[in-house]
């Protein structure tokens, strides 16, 4: 077994660990315990990053080399790490446990699925011509990244339409969340389509083919623009607005995995 | 971001509005344009649920005839090129344009003459404080640092800064027009099509795929001189490159290695590499004669004609064999070769002895070639639209106002989104009025 399969390991187990001190807070409720968990996630997120650059030196030693963002195994890990790092970054806004939680388990969820899966391929495996390409990078990374602040959104739009007001942050700091975290994920999932639109262009001739995974990718676009339009134009809050970023997130999740599982097609890489 | 409440038609509400008008009001209401984006939505998840472009019999084997005559009678087979999806998209760019203008307008007509609000206004806003004493314009404008001043009179200034997020939402809905535009420039006068190249072969034309397939001539020729594939150990390919000459006027232009993500690019038409494949050589020593023929091509002396049928890579387990069609005075009859066995790779046809003598495959490569002259409309498009979404999202207008008053000042501030942070700098700035004139 490579190492970075073992840091990756590591990794799981620290996301493991995570939810049992959120669940350890919610028992507790002391701000120390919150702290502690701040401070895990980073040791988490960092020890992925390396472990995520470990693959990528690994494949390099063995004559393959490319950027660990070419399959579905390498995509889950890199959606995890996407997700603690919007986490980290949005760090300020997102300082409840409550919303935490579920990032975190999501993150549980993926590397979990990632590993032991008997259905992903964990080896590294050579890339085919069509992802040769420096686009490669940009294009995965900004879907990932928008993919990872949808999450963010669908969790406050979640918590916002449950029963249980005790543990969650208020409704209006769940709504601010919310678009806060769309504002981050559209610009983000705008670029990570046009990035994919420029390299189809060079690689299958054509910027736009109606492929799945691009309509998938473009109809989550029009389910975000609503969002922001509901809200900024016609004054939506509230519940309205959480039931379109769970519509919009069911979208993501579409885009992410049921094209790749359902419908065929050109992008049919990471499965 | 309450535009639409302040529009001209719906303070107008009292009066009639006669049929036109409200018309022209709901062809640039954001409703509108929810139901489109809806409709657009809904009409795209169809073309992936339904398969696309498939032939008649695929579609039948799937769903029943009645279903399959609705699906061809709406367009189905082919959603994103169906009429009522192009109405969609036309009614959308409608729309978009309608209601940009009319959200614009007022903007691009009035900023000019701001004005700051009287006493009263100010100190009903938000944000405001009073100060006492003379503010100097060299004390404003280390105060305000970042700030731009925008207006300056006798009753006090206006401030601003950020200005530029206002023109956000114009520019990103007028990046998507540039989108949809160069979509249809690229759609009426560009063209895609196919071309299949042997080594060492020279085409001056593609193959246009559709309902009736047809030739199309370049206006120049391509000759592929080499095409070469490459494998991962696993067996994976790694690479396909094709050799490629572009030949016009009889004259060799330049020569160009093809490979995948890195196309040629003649004149505005882009050549990709597409697909490859193999074709047997077939080697045959006909009555003393060395042929090479490939697969249905005829060999003809006097009245001998034979024509290799069929390759087989492996016929059972025999090696590799092709089914050679002869004519016997007018009847057509067949004979296996096979290459790797004695006895079996040579035969009388006729009276002529036929010798299979050697079998090599040959690659061929599979170009798509294209053309798209609205292709610079849309990444014109796509860069605005990144720049947009920048300026709309992340840069926050600010508007601060500083009046004289009877023994001193007073300030307030505006702003239209991220409003807790600017209070903050609010808050701030007020220390450093107090700092300077106390």
């Amino acid at each position: 077994m490579a190492f970075h399969h073992k840091i990756l390991g590591v990794v799981t187990l620290l996301y493991l660990c995570l939810f049992l001190i959120h669940v350890i807070y919610f028992a507790a409720r002391k701000e120390k315990i919150k702290t502690f968990m701040w401070f895990v996630l980073y040791v988490t997120l960092g020890l992925q990053t390396v472990g995520l650059i470990l693959r990528w030196v690994e494949s390099y030693q063995i004559g393959i080399g490319h950027a660990p963002l070419s399959n579905f195994y390498e995509s889950l890990i890199f959606y995890s790490w996407c997700i603690s790092l919007i986490l980290v970054v949005m760090k300020k806004r997102l300082n409840y446990p409550s919303l935490t939680v579920f990032g975190v388990l999501i993150s549980l969820f993926l590397m979990g699925y990632a590993s032991i899966s008997p259905s992903v391929d964990r080896n590294i495996q050579p890339l085919v011509p069509a992802l040769q390409s420096n686009w490669l990078h940009i294009h995965v990374l900004t879907c990932f990244l928008a993919y990872a602040s949808f999450v963010v959104s669908f969790v406050c739009g979640l918590l916002y339409i449950t029963p249980w007001k005790k543990f969650i942050p208020p409704q209006e700091t769940l709504d601010d969340i919310n678009y806060r975290s769309v504002i981050v994920g559209f610009p983000l999932l705008s670029a990570g389509i046009i990035t994919g639109a420029v390299w189809a262009h060079y690689a299958w001739g054509s910027y736009w083919s109606w492929d799945p995974k691009e309509t998938w990718s473009l109809i989550t676009w029009i389910v975000y623009a609503l969002f922001l339009h509901a809200r900024l134009m016609r004054g939506w809050k509230g519940k309205k607005i959480a039931i379109l970023s769970i519509i919009g997130f069911g979208s993501v999740i579409f885009t992410y995995f049921g094209v790749n599982f359902i419908l065929s097609g050109l992008h049919s890489y990471a499965t | 971001m309450s535009a639409t409440k302040s529009n001209p038609s719906e303070k107008a509400a009292p009066q009639e509005k006669s049929f036109v008008e409200s018309l022209q009001g709901f062809l640039a209401s954001i409703k509108f344009a929810i139901i489109l984006l809806v409709c657009i939505a809904l009409g795209s998840i169809l073309g992936t649920i339904i398969k696309q472009g498939a032939g008649p019999d695929e579609y039948l084997s799937l769903y029943s005839e009645g279903t399959y005559r609705i699906i061809t009678l709406l367009g189905l087979n082919d959603v994103y090129h169906s009429p009522w999806f192009f109405a969609l998209l036309f009614l959308f760019a409608i729309n978009l344009t309608l209601c940009t203008l009319r959200r614009f307008m007022p903007i691009l007509k009035g900023d000019k003459k701001s004005s700051i609000p009287d006493e009263s206004a100010m100190v009903g806003m938000p944000m405001n404080f009073r100060g006492r004493g003379d503010v100097n314009d060299a004390n404003l404008s280390s105060i305000l640092k970042g700030y731009r001043c925008t207006y300056s009179g006798p009753e006090g200034m206006i401030f601003q800064k950020g200005s530029l997020s206002k023109y956000g939402v114009l520019l990103i809905h007028t990046s998507i027009m540039l989108i949809l535009i160069g979509g249809f420039v690229g759609l009426v006068t560009g063209f895609k099509g196919f071309m299949v190249l042997h080594k060492g072969e020279m085409k001056n034309s593609i193959t246009i795929g559709g309902e009736q397939p047809h030739e199309k001539p370049l206006g120049f020729s391509l000759k592929c001189k080499d095409f070469q594939v490459s494998f991962y150990p696993n067996g994976a390919p790694k690479d396909y490159v094709s050799t490629v000459e572009v030949i016009e006027g009889g004259q060799t232009i330049f020569e160009k290695q093809i490979r995948v993500n890195d196309p040629l690019n003649y004149k505005g038409i882009h050549v990709y590499q597409a697909s490859y494949g193999k074709t047997p050589s077939l080697v045959f020593n006909i009555g003393g004669e060395r042929v090479t023929l490939k697969e249905r091509e005829t060999f003809r002396k006097d009245n001998f004609v034979m024509m290799p049928i069929r390759f087989e890579q492996n016929i059972h387990n025999f090696g590799p064999g092709v089914m050679v069609v002869y004519l016997d005075q007018g009847e057509p009859r067949t004979v296996w070769f096979l290459k790797n066995i004695e006895r079996f790779n040579e035969k009388n046809i006729l009276t002529v002895p036929v010798r299979l003598e050697d079998v090599h495959e040959e690659f061929y490569t599979g170009l798509s070639v294209s053309k798209d002259p609205g292709v610079w409309i849309v990444w014109a498009g796509f860069a605005f639209i990144l720049f947009g979404l920048y300026i709309n999202f992340f840069i926050y207008f600010r508007r601060i106002y500083v009046r004289n008053s009877t023994g001193g000042y007073i300030v307030a501030g505006v702003a239209m989104k991220n409003k807790e942070v600017f209070k903050e700098e609010f808050e701030r700035l007020r220390g450093r009025f107090n700092g300077i004139s106390s």
